[in-house]
């Protein structure tokens, strides 16, 4: 960054922040308005839940916790295989980031495939469905379902980075698509967390 | 003309001189395109929307009504709310004026990502057909707050309104993102926050309302659109859902919005009453920071529109005494802007009477304001034609003036053309003169409680509401005068300059209409832009005005 020193000013540095250092931030301003996005949803959902009808409402079960937790445990276990992945892509270990992201991957179709049973089993078991089983249909499915859908784009934003990478578009000084894609992937995680709590937790 | 990338970061920012027609017009990158296709299809949607307010004026000129039928009214009253909000006014100060002056003003040669602007303003136009679309399908009919249950019984172009608003919505967002980036990291060397123009901190405090309230909108937008279409019980309380729900959503949105609709034109008010006064700004930090303050404390008095709406009473009380307080800093900027006035040397044009204009009708408007938030009232008047009266003060006579001044002191830099200063105080004088007549009386009526929104309505006030209908039309004369004005001063206007009114904001100092890249040197600032007396607070800006070879990159 090249200092400038302006006439009766002092010094102010940089002329123009490289374009890097602007898509980060716009990338990191892109995640803060899709957490007021899961924000506002969980907010209806909260508001719903507590206007008197008791929770869950009269005739539906919680899902069960167990499934969930173990579903959270891939999760989590994908954002360390992640974190990983950039951390040896930074040190030019390819192959052992490449593996790593393959397991990335991997363990969040896996993280889909586990909600995938949950929903089938609320669903022909437990007759639980989306717009027929009231605000916690509503809720559940719409708050978890937009999550799958954060995963699902996930994976896919994955296996393109993996594809670039393979092809040599980043190197180990530039790198801000693997970086925004760590990023992304831990926002996800992070949302999960909450998400867990309100629905399996409390 | 040769471009020269000299500098690996900012190559990136400079697209090459666009070629051809639909790259240099159409799907335009560069930031004053954009600006000023916002600001052509914003015009557009006016003129549509104000058709729309006849209809509803003529229909209120008997008190049977008659015109149209009841049904259709609700319909003509929730689009032109609608569309007077989403598609005139936010697009305008935001994607229009904000696009077209501001990168100019911190000294870039464009926003933060050039290709996500083109897409923003992309879905503005495709968005406003949507909505007016919704007319062929049965358009909503709960106003353009759209409360359910009665947005979920409307007829199935409440689901098209839905879809509408979301896209303006992604729009204003992907704008909000793109511009505080822009403000954050764009600015030439030496401006640092306490030198920047005040239209862009007006800029700064409204892009993150962009960016966080309409999101918000869009959840409860995409909750109502679920609930619609496939029947997932959110707001319907017979489902377990509630209506309430919806208005705390809307309104943690909408009550950050106005300030949407009014921090970009307090901005425009700061550099017009400063340049026209030909004096600095009183108290520069007080507005740049109450921008900040207003934008902030936005977020929490949303529950003032809910005061009838069954909110608890402990929570009644806070949301009043906030609201209250967000008044103080509006406040601290009206007098500003009066003690910048006071001793100087005014220049009255058009320009500035809008300006003048703005200060008493807002302040009008804002008081009334004050007024709504003392729960004991608007327990009386809420639901009555108040509101609209309170409404249109501030966005008529605030928001819309401010984009009237903004028009005539951009229009020379955008076009190179004055507009005609005969025909623009022709324009103000009828203007206010309808929007008196329109919309004062309205208070008159609210507090005798004539409802707002109703087809037909209490006999004893209908002379009442003739005076407001022909008053209308009055406004409605001036809006086309000023349209009439811009279209011939494009081609045969009086030519100014690149300076005409002597400003002292880096945009008046390249020339008008600006080259593609904006500066052939990116500046260096060294002071404010509103110390009349000084020399220029700028250096490298020599070559700007003359023949010299452009080359793009770092100094
Ligand atoms: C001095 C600051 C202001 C105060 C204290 C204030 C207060 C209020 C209150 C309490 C209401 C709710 C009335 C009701 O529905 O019963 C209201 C409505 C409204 N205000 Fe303001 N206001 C202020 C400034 C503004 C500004 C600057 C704008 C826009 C530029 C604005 C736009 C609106 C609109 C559009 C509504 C009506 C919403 C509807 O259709 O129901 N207000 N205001
Ligand atoms: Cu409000």
């Amino acid at each position: 960054m090249a200092v400038v020193s302006i006439p009766g000013g002092g010094e102010v540095d940089q002329l123009y922040a490289d374009t890097r250092e602007l898509r980060l931030q716009g990338f990191l301003l892109f995640l803060v308005s899709d957490v007021v996005l899961f924000s506002s949803f969980i907010f209806a959902y909260l508001y719903l839940r507590n206007s008197g009808q008791g929770w869950p409402p009269p005739g539906i079960a919680r899902p069960p916790i167990s499934l969930a937790a173990l579903n959270s445990a891939i999760l989590f276990g994908s954002g360390a295989t992640m974190h990983y992945a950039l951390e040896n892509f930074k040190r030019g270990n390819f192959l052992r980031y490449s593996s790593l992201m393959l397991w990335t991957i991997l363990l969040g179709i896996l993280f889909l495939c586990g909600q995938g049973i949950e929903y089938t089993t609320l669903y022909f078991q437990d007759h639980v469905s989306w717009a027929g089983s009231g605000i916690f249909g509503a809720s559940f499915f719409t708050l978890t379902g937009m999550h799958g859908f954060h995963v699902f784009c996930g994976i896919c934003y994955l296996v393109v980075l993996l594809l670039q990478s393979v092809h040599g578009v980043y190197d180990k000084n530039k790198y801000f698509g693997l970086t925004a894609g760590t990023l992304y992937w831990h926002f996800v995680d992070v949302i999960w967390v909450v998400l867990f709590s309100i629905f399996y937790l409390i | 003309m040769s471009v020269i990338a000299e500098h690996g970061g900012i190559a990136e920012h400079i697209h090459p001189e666009p070629q051809g027609f639909v790259r240099k017009y159409v799907f335009s990158l560069d930031h004053k395109i954009i600006g000023i296709q916002y600001i052509i299809t914003a015009f557009v949607f006016f003129v549509l929307a104000g058709c729309l307010a006849e209809i509803i004026r003529i229909q209120l000129m008997h008190a049977n009504g008659g015109f149209v039928t009841a049904n259709t009214y609700d319909e003509v009253y929730s689009i032109h709310g609608s569309a007077m909000v989403w598609l005139v006014i936010i697009p305008m100060l935001t994607g229009g004026f904000g696009n077209f002056v501001m990168p100019v003003q911190l000294g870039a040669r464009d926003v933060a990502f050039p290709w996500l602007n083109m897409i923003s303003f992309w879905l503005f136009p495709v968005a406003g057909l949507m909505l007016f679309s919704s007319f062929l399908m049965g358009a909503p009919v709960a106003g353009w707050t759209e409360y359910p249950p009665m947005s979920l019984q409307g007829g199935a172009g409440t689901s098209m309104w839905c879809a509408a608003i979301f896209l303006v919505g992604v729009s204003s967002t992907l704008t909000g993102i793109n511009f505080l980036v822009t403000i954050l990291k764009m600015r030439a060397p030496g401006m640092t926050f306490t030198r920047m123009p005040l239209f862009c901190w007006g800029q700064l405090a409204t892009a993150p309302l962009l960016m966080i309230a309409t999101t918000a909108l869009a959840a409860a937008l995409a909750a109502l659109f679920m609930e619609r279409q496939f029947g997932v019980p959110f707001y319907d309380p017979t489902k377990g859902g509630s209506p309430v729900l919806w208005q705390h959503m809307f309104w943690f949105y909408s009550h950050p919005a106005v300030y949407i609709m009014i921090l970009p034109a307090f901005g425009i008010m700061s550099e017009v009453i400063s340049v026209f006064s030909r004096k600095p700004v009183f108290g520069y930090r007080m507005i740049a920071f109450s921008s900040a303050a207003i934008a902030l404390a936005g977020f929490m008095v949303w529950a003032h529109h809910m005061f009838t709406s069954g909110i608890a009473p402990y929570m009644q009380l806070p949301f009043m005494v906030l609201t209250f307080a967000i008044a103080v800093p509006t406040g601290i900027k009206i007098f500003s802007w009066l003690a910048t006035m006071w001793g100087g040397k005014i220049h009255l044009t058009t320009s500035m009477l809008f300006a003048l204009g703005f200060l008493v009708l807002f302040t009008f408007g804002g008081i009334s304001g004050v007024f709504l938030a003392a729960i004991p009232f608007d327990l009386h008047v809420h639901g009555t034609y108040f509101i609209p009266a309170h409404l249109h003060f501030v966005l008529v006579g605030g928001s819309l003036m401010g984009i009237f001044s903004g028009m005539y002191y951009w229009f020379p830099k955008m076009t190179g053309r004055y507009l005609s200063e005969f025909w623009g105080r022709v324009h103000f004088a009828l203007f206010v003169i309808g929007f008196l007549g329109t919309f004062l009386p309205m208070h008159w009526l609210g507090a005798e409680g004539m409802p707002r929104r109703v087809a037909s309505y209490d006999p004893q006030f209908q002379w009442v509401n003739q005076l407001e209908s022909i008053f209308s039309f009055i406004m409605t004369a001036a809006i086309l005068i000023f349209f009439v004005n811009m279209l011939y001063c494009i081609r045969n206007g009086k030519k100014a300059g690149h300076n005409p009114w002597g400003a002292r904001t880096l945009e008046w100092q390249i020339p008008s209409p600006p080259p593609y890249y904006n500066f052939k040197h990116i500046p260096s600032v060294f002071g404010l832009p509103y110390d009349f007396t000084e020399p220029l607070p700028y250096t490298h800006l020599e070559d700007e005005l003359t023949d010299a070879p452009v080359t793009v990159g770092a100094q």
